[in-house]
This record gives structure tokens, sequence and C-alpha cells, in this order.
């Protein structure tokens, strides 16, 4: 059985866990004139890197909070998981 | 207004599965916990209240995962960070809550219409939760409670007495027959009395 750590609840299976998309892309400013190549890169592009990766899980059948995990995307082992709010930086 | 039980139609009384020849009394018990009253609590994100002062008549909200306050007829959960749900047969429990959490810093929500409980009774209790939930419940104690998953559905599993074993199982109403299937069916093996 696969754990995932959830900030909040500590480990819990990964069925309990949904996958909620790439954490490192950043919406356009709000407010702001976006060009179509810009609104084209947030809803579309996404890096595939092989190896450590940013990513968004949300523990659905647990506490229903978001958070982000750092996993590495060769391997499949959670390196660490952190709140929303916390400031990691990128992947690496 | 009568509340309509999720699992009248679902659940039966009598002696089901593999019961002959064993004692009545040590026989695992299944029955439907109705007419409770269930809050979901959840502090808003812009509210800055210390909830560790906060006390609901003489309970004071868990302030850690799988924490249970219990106070004779009332139970809060921690559900969540800054989420409680709280279990009250206290039919004056509405107005202790609305005088205890105001409108500015908390959103109040009457579930008690939303949700089956199901409540499971005997040792071969560990037995059937093992089956469908991925939760270590050997490590689990009297005034636990856990959000998981069970065959798929999505539970909350509050233990309420150790000796003998008891266990409130709660899931949303929509899942309730197929949640009491699952449970049953897995209780066969052992054979089980619904009360």
């Amino acid at each position: 059985m696969l754990e995932i750590k959830c900030p909040y609840c500590g480990k819990r299976s990964q069925n309990e866990f949904a996958y909620g998309g790439d954490a490192t892309v950043k919406r356009p400013e709000l407010n702001k004139e976006v060009p179509d190549e810009e609104w084209d890169t947030f809803v579309y592009y996404r890096k595939n890197p092989r190896g450590n990766h940013l990513e968004l899980w949300h523990h659905i059948s647990g506490c229903r909070q978001w958070f982000k995990a750092k996993r590495n995307t060769a391997t499949h082992e959670i390196i660490d998981t952190f709140e929303l709010s916390d400031d990691i930086g990128d992947a690496s | 207004m009568s509340r309509i039980s999720p699992l009248q139609n679902a659940h039966n009384k009598g002696l089901f599965g593999d019961y002959q020849e064993k004692n009545e009394g040590n026989l695992l018990k299944i029955r439907e916990i109705t007419d409770v009253n269930i809050y979901q609590v959840v502090q808003y994100k812009k509210s800055s209240v210390a909830t560790s002062n906060i006390q609901l008549g003489s309970i004071k909200l868990p302030a850690n995962a799988a924490e249970v306050s219990v106070d004779g007829q009332t139970r809060v959960q921690w559900f969540a960070p800054r989420s409680w749900i709280i279990f009250s047969n206290d039919n004056n429990i509405s107005s202790v809550i609305e005088n205890t959490f105001n409108n500015e810093d908390f959103a109040v929500t009457d579930v008690s219409h939303s949700r089956a409980i199901i409540q499971i009774k005997g040792e071969d209790a560990l037995n059937v939760l093992k089956k469908g939930c991925p939760i270590n419940f050997n490590e689990f104690k009297k005034n636990n409670c856990v959000n998981s998953v069970y065959h798929g559905i999505t539970i909350s599993v509050d233990m309420i007495d150790d000796s003998p074993l008891t266990f409130n199982l709660m899931a949303l109403r929509s899942f309730s027959e197929s949640f009491h299937h699952a449970i049953t069916d897995a209780a066969l093996e052992y054979g089980y009395s619904g009360q």
C-alpha cells in the first residue's frame, strides 16, 4: 500500500487522495490584459519532467484539504508534502 | 418535521450470516443511529478567533487530527483544520451552537438529514472495518475519529467505546444503502445481529 503524508492528518493510504495537477503553474494576473499565447500556455502547456516534480494533491476522502507534494516522477517516491501556504520554491 | 431514516428500506432486524451455534450475546451487532443532530462548524479563513478558548457547553473543540471531545450526549469530532462535526442527542444543541459560534467567524450547517450513521458493536467490528478500510485500527483508541474510505465510499469512523468495541460509521445519505450493503456483507462471515 502506497502511503502519502497529509500535512494535516499524517500518513494515509493513497486511495484517500486525488491528484490535482502541476503545482508550479501560475495563473496570469487578474484584471490585466492577457495575450492569447499566455492563456494558451497557462491552460494547456505543462512540463513533463523526469525527476522531482511539485504537484497539487487533495486529501479528498480525509480532511478535504489541498496540499503540495514533491514527487519523483521516475521512482514515484513522494519526497515531502507541504501546506499550500508554505513557500518552498521550485521542486529541485 | 419528522425525519425519514436513510436506511429504513435497507436495514433489517434479525440474525444474519454465520450466526448459528454462536452465543447471540457475543455476536456482532449492527444498527442504524437515527435522530441525532449533526452540525458542521467551519471557521472562516479570515477569522482570527482562537478556537482553543471556545467551549461548547463544557466541551473544548478538539485541536488535533483524530481527536473527539465528549460530554454526555454530545460528541465533537475534529474533521479538518478549522472544521469540526458536532453530534448530539440534546435537542437544545442548536441554540447552544448558535450562542457559541458567531456568524462572522464561523459557518454552521445542519447536516442531520444528509448523513447516515451505522453503529457496529462487538469484537468482530475491527475485522469488518479492516476488510474495507485502509486505516490501521490496531492503533485506534477510544474517542479517536478518522475520515477514510470503505470500499471506495467516503466515511467517518468514530470509536465510541473499546469494551465492547463500538464504532459509529458515518457516510453521506446518498451512499448509505451501498455502505450498509458493504458493511453487512463483510459481517456475514462472522454472523451479526441486526438491531
